[in-house]
């Protein structure tokens, strides 16, 4: 097991630049989480850290060893790809035992430790067949055993759940999560789907567009959104959001209400951030009557789409959002808000405070006041 | 979707058809050795000899060398396999893999080399040889065979390896092989079909030659292809049909017995199962 360490790491194809300058430090037994929409380059990264791929410039560590230009077979990590890459001409046995077979291990001790790497993914009575006679979740298992079975000092896993249905993908996502805290091994996990990124993760690094946008654990992902890309991406649904501007007397108007909004002076321009979980029934700090549109129940929460005011909507704004929904239109995540019905006026109220605030020119989030070091 | 009785019967009608028309001309070979040669000139003509004679084989046999000529085949079919498949496995990977300035234009001057009528290269091959002194010797043909199949075998392989998952040779490095390593231990592995189906198709390129044979070969009869020997068996004025039938089952079947053994692998998907 061994810290990683990401310096200052580009990779470009031709004119076309992937990763524009990726930073960051894994604590040795960490389970740090990548992810990002398709393409933003988290699959690029993997492979620069597995040595399948040759970062343009910048270095890699793994401990305390510069393994920038090893190849992979000297780095001591272990990968687990999303199509499971096992071999279709060895058995399980054999697939499992490849990589210690490679390093010379003695066939006995092969047998042994693929005997124990089996049982602990409960895999044992699989052992002579060969890849094509497993199931999707029974593949996946071996990929994971063939992982475990080097000990090496890091896990890469590459949207190794991706290729499951979704409720295995659940129940496997547990496992290896109970997977890594048996065997504390410093792992690096790529997924596009926030959800994984959120349960599994010690600490998450977002990004989009080959940009590191933030890295934090999963709590402050959530609380305190670097930008407008990070907040709109954590969350199901995902935050809502309404333009606003300043008005004469400094207030800014939000859902028919006049804030006086906690933002620098200089500040004219913000877009208001309100996550769907965040609004409840009933009267409360902003209070405002809404008026559905559509209606999801959920059995014990429901979804409630509105319109907001033509002032705050984002169509202006730059496009922070592209989720598919209506300039306007915004949802509501009510628990036990008892029935709700499309066209009849609805009151419900947001606490000022939850309130996220960005600055429509850069993205960028604007601290709240106990964050704000100016 | 399931076909309904009318289908399925067309469906058999067809397959059947198809059948018999390709397997036609196999039969008709077969009677025709076996047909006394007044036999061979009757209108209408008999679908089976009355007598058929058997003694046909024993007969070529003891009257040409065949076997020395079949065993003259083989070498030249198995020397020129041999350099085609360790040439265009190593090509046919780099074609498959490596994003190489000039690499495509590399593939497509391969490609437009396989377009070229191997009579065509028989004068300047000749020459070659010539200088280098090999007319007459059985390298010349298992060289100019290699020449005829490699561009073939480079870009099947190249087509069946680019249908093998990257991860897998991926998974491989990681699991400390070397870029050959990966290739020796998984990927060829993992390609026996396709190794096999190629290996076939450039043995049969060789196998059925007859330009270079008859180019480049002497006028010894002990040096001659089955191809070659088996012409000569065609007179100027008189031809027996009927031996050189005998002769043309007796080449065929060493291509039919090997892909009777080759079928599994021809068939079989031994990649189903890497992924997904
Ligand atoms: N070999 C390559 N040549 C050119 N572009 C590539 C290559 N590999 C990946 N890319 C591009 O790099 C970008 C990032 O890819 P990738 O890291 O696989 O994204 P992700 O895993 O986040 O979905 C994509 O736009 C992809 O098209
Ligand atoms: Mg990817």
């Amino acid at each position: 097991m061994a810290s990683i360490s990401i310096q200052n790491v580009r990779k470009s194809y031709g004119a076309l630049e992937i990763l524009k300058g990726f930073n960051l430090d894994v604590a040795d037994g960490e389970f740090v989480v990548f992810v990002g929409p398709s393409g933003c380059g988290k699959s690029t990264m993997l492979k620069i850290l597995a040595g399948l791929e040759p970062a343009t410039s910048g270095m890699v560590k793994i401990g305390d060893r510069d393994v920038t230009d090893l190849a992979p077979g000297d780095r001591d990590i272990a990968m687990v790809f999303q199509n499971y890459a096992l071999y279709p001409h060895l058995t399980v046995a054999q697939n499992m035992g490849f990589g210690l077979k490679m390093r010379g291990t003695p066939r006995e001790q092969i047998a042994v430790r693929v005997a124990e790497a089996a049982k602990t993914l409960d895999v044992s009575h699989l052992l002579d067949r060969r890849p094509k006679q497993l199931s999707g979740g029974q593949r996946q298992r071996v990929a994971l055993g063939r992982a475990i079975v080097r000990e090496p000092q890091a896990f890469l896993m590459d949207e190794p759940l991706s290729n499951l249905d979704a409720k295995l993908r659940v129940t496997m996502r547990a496992e290896i999560a109970a997977l890594h805290q048996r065997l504390g091994v410093t792992t690096i996990y790529v997924t596009h789907d926030q959800i994984e990124a959120m349960t599994m993760a010690n600490r998450i690094v977002i990004m989009n567009n080959g940009l590191v946008q933030q890295i934090a654990d999963p709590d402050t992902m959530f609380r305190k959104p670097a930008n407008l890309f990070v907040a709109g991406f954590i969350g199901s649904p995902g935050m809502n959001f309404l333009r606003t501007s300043r008005h004469a007397d400094g207030r800014f108007a939000v859902l028919g209400e006049m804030l006086a909004l906690k933002v620098p002076e200089s500040v004219d321009d913000v877009i208001v951030g309100l996550r769907p979980e965040h609004i409840e029934p009933g009267k409360g700090g902003l209070t405002f009557e809404i008026r559905p549109t559509l209606v999801e129940g959920l059995g014990s929460e429901s979804y409630v789409y509105f319109d907001v005011p033509e002032v705050n909507h984002l169509a202006a704004a730059g496009g922070a959002t592209d989720d598919g929904r209506p300039p306007g239109r915004i949802v509501a995540r009510l628990m036990n808000a008892g029935p709700v019905r499309v066209g009849e006026t609805l009151t419900v109220s947001v606490d000022p405070d939850r309130l996220h605030l960005f600055d429509p020119a850069t993205g960028q989030a604007i601290p709240k006041e106990a964050d704000r070091s100016w | 979707m399931r076909a309904t009785p009318l289908q399925t019967a067309l469906l058999y009608a067809a397959v059947i058809l198809t059948s018999a028309i390709l397997v036609f001309p196999i039969y008709w070979l077969v009677i025709t050795a076996l047909s006394q040669p007044d036999q061979l000139r009757q209108l209408p003509p008999s679908f089976w000899p009355s007598e058929p004679r058997w003694g046909v084989f024993k007969k070529i046999f003891e009257e040409r060398p065949i076997l020395l000529w079949l065993g003259n085949s083989a070498l030249a079919a198995i020397g020129a396999v041999t350099i085609s498949m360790v040439v265009s496995v190593l090509a046919g990977y780099s074609l498959s893999r490596f994003r190489v300035r000039g690499g495509q234009s590399l593939g497509l001057f391969i490609l437009t080399a396989k377009m070229l009528p191997a009579t065509l290269l028989v004068i300047p091959l000749f020459g070659i040889f010539r200088t280098v002194g090999l007319i007459g010797s059985m390298w010349s043909i298992i060289l100019a065979h290699a020449t005829l199949i490699i561009p073939f075998t480079t870009w099947m392989l190249k087509g069946y390896f680019d249908t093998i998952p990257r991860e897998l040779e991926q998974a491989a490095m990681v699991d400390g092989c070397s870029p050959l390593g990966a290739l020796f231990r998984v990927i060829l592995p993992v390609s026996a079909p396709g190794l096999a189906a190629t290996a076939l198709y450039g043995f049969v390129l060789s196998w059925s030659d007859y330009a270079y044979a008859r180019t480049f070969l002497t006028n010894a009869q002990q040096n001659w292809t089955a191809n070659l020997g088996i012409t000569t068996m065609k007179g100027e004025y008189v031809s027996n049909w009927s031996d050189i039938s005998a002769a043309s089952i007796l080449i065929a079947l060493p291509v039919l017995l090997i892909y009777l053994f080759l079928e599994r692998y021809l068939v079989g998907g031994l990649t189903a199962g890497s992924d997904k």
